[in-house]
């Protein structure tokens, strides 16, 4: 279902899928993977409401949550679904902020599977933003690779950014 | 000169001890910095030609490469065997990037030198803590038996990297960027290769003699450094990094200098730039080729661009610590 989620989000899905997807997106679970999948991209994305760092967010949300009123009559079937989706929505946007910062992540208390899934979340977005390649500034490319040891082996620099410009890069058609 | 023999015996064994205890972090020091030396200088002053597999992500590509060392000058041709017509031709003066389909042709000044001959002793340093070296058979590559070297990363804040070389040259034949999972995320490969044969010039030549009528001439470039202090610093740098270079560079069709730093950990460079924010300036966040990561990001009046050949979140980390100097 997640992974439907994320195609539903970049566009993927066909008629049939999408209208399943956006069915079950009447479901708890599923509206906070969008939801958390969404954060995601934004903080990937530098367009966050907190590119800044972790911690204003997270006292916005403390303070968010703590204003929430206190459901009296729980729904007796899932009584575990709100904190452990709460406390994969709390690693998963960390993970997004950090994205592979491990240290950070282990000091907040969050069950082992719940990382492992706003890892495989954050992946799933950092390969999803992946941008066509002729996207990438030529200019900035270039200017970088003149200091890289890396680009400097055989076949030298001008062959990655030979790749890089696979689509003619930003080239209009005449 | 027996009683003189007796007492140089056992300074000897001292001396032998201290140095095959001192040998294994010096010995490991140097062998990284040398090797990555010598395929560096291998690449820039063999004459080769071979074709090359490019992978990036999922993506392969081919190209005919030729590589011409003479007089002290490097001529390079670069032919896209698939995909999209596109010919890279160097010379020493300036690089022609021939894009046939959609009549363009890129001019720039040669402005790529060979700024790594050698590593600094900090980058060597660095090297030596931040990466596990080692040389171990590499098996066949392109036909050739040929040597490995391993640099395997000891944070998460670099990739893996693995080096297949001719060891009677140095010339690199395959080279691999690794994920922590150990995945592929960038190769360049040779599947055939001539070292050190007599190049046919012709290899070398531009299909186009002179660039066809109806083509657009595009003239671009990074333009040159002019190193200064720039009052830029990165705050929250990832360790084993240093900056190597600063400076402003003008791209070309700007009337304002972006701000460039280079910072290195003797295998890869980050750079950072920083320019004046304007509205045209829309591509804000990640953009990933491969092992070369970008990450651009609005501070204040600027915009942050960070490009290097890093897992995202080591450039990301950059860019949002980039600050004035207090």
């Amino acid at each position: 279902m997640n992974e439907k989620i994320s195609h539903l989000m970049d566009g993927e899905l066909d008629a049939a899928e999408f209208e399943q997807c956006c069915a079950r997106l009447g479901a708890a679970d599923a509206r906070a993977t969008w939801l958390c999948y969404h954060v995601i991209g934004d903080h990937l994305r530098g367009t966050g409401s907190d590119s800044g760092g972790g911690t204003a967010f997270l006292a916005r949300l403390h303070t968010a949550l703590a204003a929430e009123p206190t459901v009296l009559a729980p729904a007796p079937q899932r009584p575990a679904t709100r904190p452990a989706t709460f406390a994969w929505a709390v690693a998963a946007t960390l993970a997004a902020v950090t994205v592979v910062g491990w240290t950070a992540l282990s000091i907040v208390d969050v069950p082992p599977n719940g990382i492992a899934k706003a890892r495989e979340a954050a992946t799933v977005r950092a390969a999803a933003v992946r941008a066509p390649t002729g996207d990438l500034p030529n200019e900035y490319l270039l200017a970088h690779q003149e200091y890289s040891p890396l680009a400097l082996q055989s076949g030298g620099p001008y062959l990655r950014s030979a790749a890089a410009t696979a689509p003619a890069p930003a080239e209009p058609r005449p | 000169m027996k009683h003189d023999r007796r007492n140089a015996a056992p300074a000897r064994a001292l001396l032998l001890a201290a140095v095959l205890l001192a040998a294994p972090l010096t010995h490991a020091q140097d062998s990284a910095a040398q090797w990555m030396t010598k395929v560096t200088q291998a690449a820039r002053t063999l004459s080769y030609s071979g074709t090359v597999m490019v992978r990036q992500g999922s993506n392969f590509e081919t190209f005919r490469l030729a590589h011409l060392y003479e007089n002290g000058e490097e001529a390079e041709k670069l032919l896209s065997l698939d995909g999209p017509a596109r010919e890279i031709v160097r010379s020493p003066t300036e690089v022609r990037y021939y894009f046939p389909d959609a009549k363009v042709v890129r001019i720039e000044p040669r402005t790529i030198r060979n700024v790594f001959p050698t590593l600094s002793p900090e980058q060597t340093a660095n090297l030596a803590q931040y990466y596990d070296f080692k040389l171990v058979p590499g098996g066949r590559v392109a036909g050739r038996v040929t040597e490995m070297a391993v640099f395997h990363p000891k944070d998460g804040m670099r990739y893996g990297h693995r080096f297949w070389a001719d060891p009677a040259t140095g010339l690199l034949l395959r080279s691999r960027l690794v994920d922590e999972r150990g995945e592929v995320i960038e190769e360049f490969a040779f599947t055939d290769v001539t070292i050190n044969a007599k190049l046919d010039r012709d290899l070398l030549q531009p299909s186009w003699t002179a660039v066809p009528d109806d083509w657009k001439v595009k003239r671009g470039g990074p333009g040159e450094v002019v190193l200064k202090d720039t009052d830029w610093v990165v705050t929250k740098l990832p360790g084993g990094f240093t900056k190597i270079m600063e400076g402003y560079r003008t791209f070309p069709g700007r009337s304002e200098p972006s701000a460039h730093l280079v910072y290195s950990d003797g295998l890869v460079a980050i750079s950072v730039f920083i320019e004046p924010f304007t509205v045209t300036h829309t591509q804000i966040g990640l953009t990933q080729t491969g092992g070369l990561a970008q990450y651009a990001v609005r501070n204040d009046a600027y915009r942050v661009v960070v490009v290097g050949e890093a897992p995202p979140a080591t450039v990301r980390q950059i860019a949002q610590s980039v600050a004035r100097r207090p």
